[in-house]
């Protein structure tokens, strides 16, 4: 009987394996997940990494240009903004922040989109109609309208622009899930788990959603770098975190004036936003290719 | 028959709905399964076998799919009437089922181990290690080699016919009295089936279940039943018992059926194997006498105009025929 098997019987290998490996050998991916990592490391590792305290103001060090500027110092390594606070250190506190409104938000929308999206595909019907017709609605809002509104609503504050970034990203989540549950209900193993008498969420987590992950994970990937550049994008506008919390968009915003006189107040942040978002896309993409091959254009 | 049955189907009508239109896939079926006994339901594609074995355990997809009339009774209770809660009781535990595709039928992120652990862990509540030892006895009874290895390997590393073992492993686990197999070897190697089918024999009588066998091939039936079923276009056509069947079979489309088996050698050498001419109708737009006319060697013109029914030709054997009416 061993004959006719096609893996050797000892090779227990989950199928994701393959997939991973597949992804390992993919470079660009593998250097975006080098700066997520160092992008997670930093911002757990905030307290020990930076140089001196993010919100403290110097009146004696204001626009210190970095230090291989003419005027440049050490002290400073990428110099300092208009009220003398550390540019190095508010920037590696401002990866905190960026992280923790990724996770948050990108996080509930996960949550609530997949049970959304996972109910609608499996009932079908008229919960079907009604959770995906919400979902509409919300993706009519212009991209970056819907949290303005949200956060104008709640009123300006970290957690809100989370709230906020959290719903708008429902519907893609819902949206994949929903597609994938339509799919999976077709295949026999999901007619096998009713017959073995299993509830019908046992059949939804267990049996269904597992199989669904591929593209969830891809999803949740790219999701991650978006959520950063609107978590920036709503900050800059003011409409996150209030000062002084290290924001890498409020960073933006503040410096808008002196992008003459102290360039880098501006430019060093913009390239922090930048990295973390192309760090997540290019993981992201990879992920795709090697977990959801059909989702490439 | 003397034993009260351990199911019976009576005038089961399962039609699906789409886009204003009905057709209707089990019509009028009745079918009786005596403890102990194989039932073999016999026909081609698209002829209601399928649905009639999902509409017993209620698999069939609501909407389009709806069960307008009739009872289904397992050893004396209507399933039709149950609650959704008794019924899963009733599912994997009391009857369960053997599904065509074994490449399909198991979920592809879980270990076959763990999906049969699952079935007994529903219905018999034991603890996860009583339930493993329990897998690895399974295991060994449907003739997994290695079995307490095997166990934990996902389904893509084996082959068609040990997947078609996990699921009769999975279909037995809670010893249930009927098991409906739905061609079970359709989808596998010749030499695959002879084995599937001979273990499927020896274990339904090792644990005395009754089982609805679901086939497209006649020789199959031959070799793992007691009665049939002859069904076509949603309607059971002949009913009867395997010898009297083989010996002597009365509807014009089982006779074509027998015709269109090959036969090698002997007197059939060098002529052409008979086939049904036509197709068969489509289930929307049935024609209003005798479903099977259109292709009937024997038609006449009442065929085209009233519609059979099942009368007996014999001991235990009905035919639904205007030529014996």
């Amino acid at each position: 009987m061993t004959a006719d098997t096609p893996l050797n019987a000892t090779d227990n290998r989950h199928p994701l394996r393959d997939q991973l490996q597949q992804l390992w050998r993919n470079k660009t991916a593998v250097t975006g997940l080098v700066i997520v990592i160092v992008f997670i490391l930093t911002a757990l590792l905030a307290p020990l990494l930076s140089p001196h305290n993010p919100v403290a103001t110097s009146l004696h060090d204001q626009l210190k240009p970095p230090v291989w500027h003419a005027g440049g110092a050490w002290k400073n390594i990428l110099g300092t903004d208009d009220l003398g606070r550390d540019i190095l250190s508010r920037l590696i506190f401002g990866a905190r922040v960026s992280l923790l409104v990724a996770v948050a938000s990108v996080g509930l929308a996960f949550v609530v989109g997949t049970l959304l999206g996972a109910v609608a595909g499996f009932y079908r019907g008229f919960r079907d109609g009604v959770i995906m017709r919400v979902m509409d609605i919300i993706l009519a809002f212009p991209y970056i309208l819907l949290p303005i509104v949200v956060v104008a609503c709640l009123g300006p504050s970290l957690r809100n622009a989370m709230i906020a970034i959290a719903i708008t990203y429902v519907p893609r989540f819902a949206r994949i899930v929903r597609g994938s549950v339509l799919e999976e209900c077709t295949k026999d193993y999901v007619t096998a788990a009713r017959a073995v008498g299993a509830r019908d969420w046992r059949i939804l987590l267990i049996a269904i959603l597992p199989n669904c992950l591929g593209p969830l994970i891809v999803q949740t990937t790219l999701s991650f770098a978006s959520a950063i550049l609107d978590a920036a994008a709503l900050s800059f506008l003011g409409l996150s975190g209030q000062p002084p919390t290290p924001e890498w968009g409020a960073m933006i915003a503040n410096s808008r004036v002196l992008i003459l006189q102290a360039s880098w107040v501006m430019i060093f942040p913009g390239v922090a936003i930048l990295l973390a978002v192309l760090g997540f896309n290019l993981f992201g993409d990879g992920l795709r290719d090697a977990l959801a091959p059909r989702l490439r254009d | 028959m003397a034993p009260p049955n351990l199911l019976e189907i009576r005038h089961l009508q399962t039609h699906f709905f789409v886009r204003g239109k009905v057709a209707k896939a089990v019509d009028d079926v009745s079918l009786a399964i005596a403890p102990g006994q194989t039932l073999g339901l016999v026909g081609e594609s698209g002829c209601g076998k399928s649905v009639t074995a999902h509409a017993i355990l209620q698999l069939i997809p609501v909407p389009p799919g709806r069960i307008v009339g009739g009872q289904i009774l397992f050893e004396g209770t209507d399933l039709l009437r149950l609650s959704q809660a008794r019924m899963r009781k009733i599912r994997g535990n009391r009857i369960s089922m053997i599904f065509q595709e074994p490449m399909t039928s198991l979920n592809p992120v879980c270990t076959v181990g763990e999906q049969v652990a699952e079935v007994i862990r529903l219905h018999q509540g034991l603890s996860r290690s009583d339930a493993a030892a329990r897998v690895v006895e399974m295991f060994q009874l449907v003739g997994i080699p290695a079995a307490t290895s095997r166990l934990r390997e996902y389904p893509h590393q084996m082959s068609g016919g040990m997947r078609q073992r996990v699921m009769i492993a999975m279909a037995l686990a809670c010893t249930p009295r009927l098991m409906i197999a739905d061609e079970p070897t359709s989808a596998l190697d010749v030499t695959i089936q002879a084995q599937i089918l001979d273990l499927m024999n020896t274990l339904i009588t090792e644990t005395g279940a009754s089982t609805l066998f679901i086939t497209h091939d006649l020789g199959v039936i031959a070799e793992m039943a007691q009665h049939v079923a002859v069904m076509y276009a949603g309607k059971v056509v002949e009913y009867t018992d395997v010898r009297t069947l083989f010996a002597g079979p009365r509807h014009p489309y089982t006779i074509g059926l027998m015709r269109s088996i090959p036969v090698v050698g002997g007197r059939s050498r060098g002529r052409r194997l008979s086939t049904i001419p036509g197709t068969a109708p489509s289930l929307f737009n049935l024609p209003p006498g005798c479903m099977f006319s259109d292709r009937c060697p024997d038609a006449f013109a009442d065929c085209r105009q009233v519609a059979p029914q099942l009368v007996p030709v014999g001991p235990n054997h009905i035919a639904r025929c205007l030529k014996y009416a």
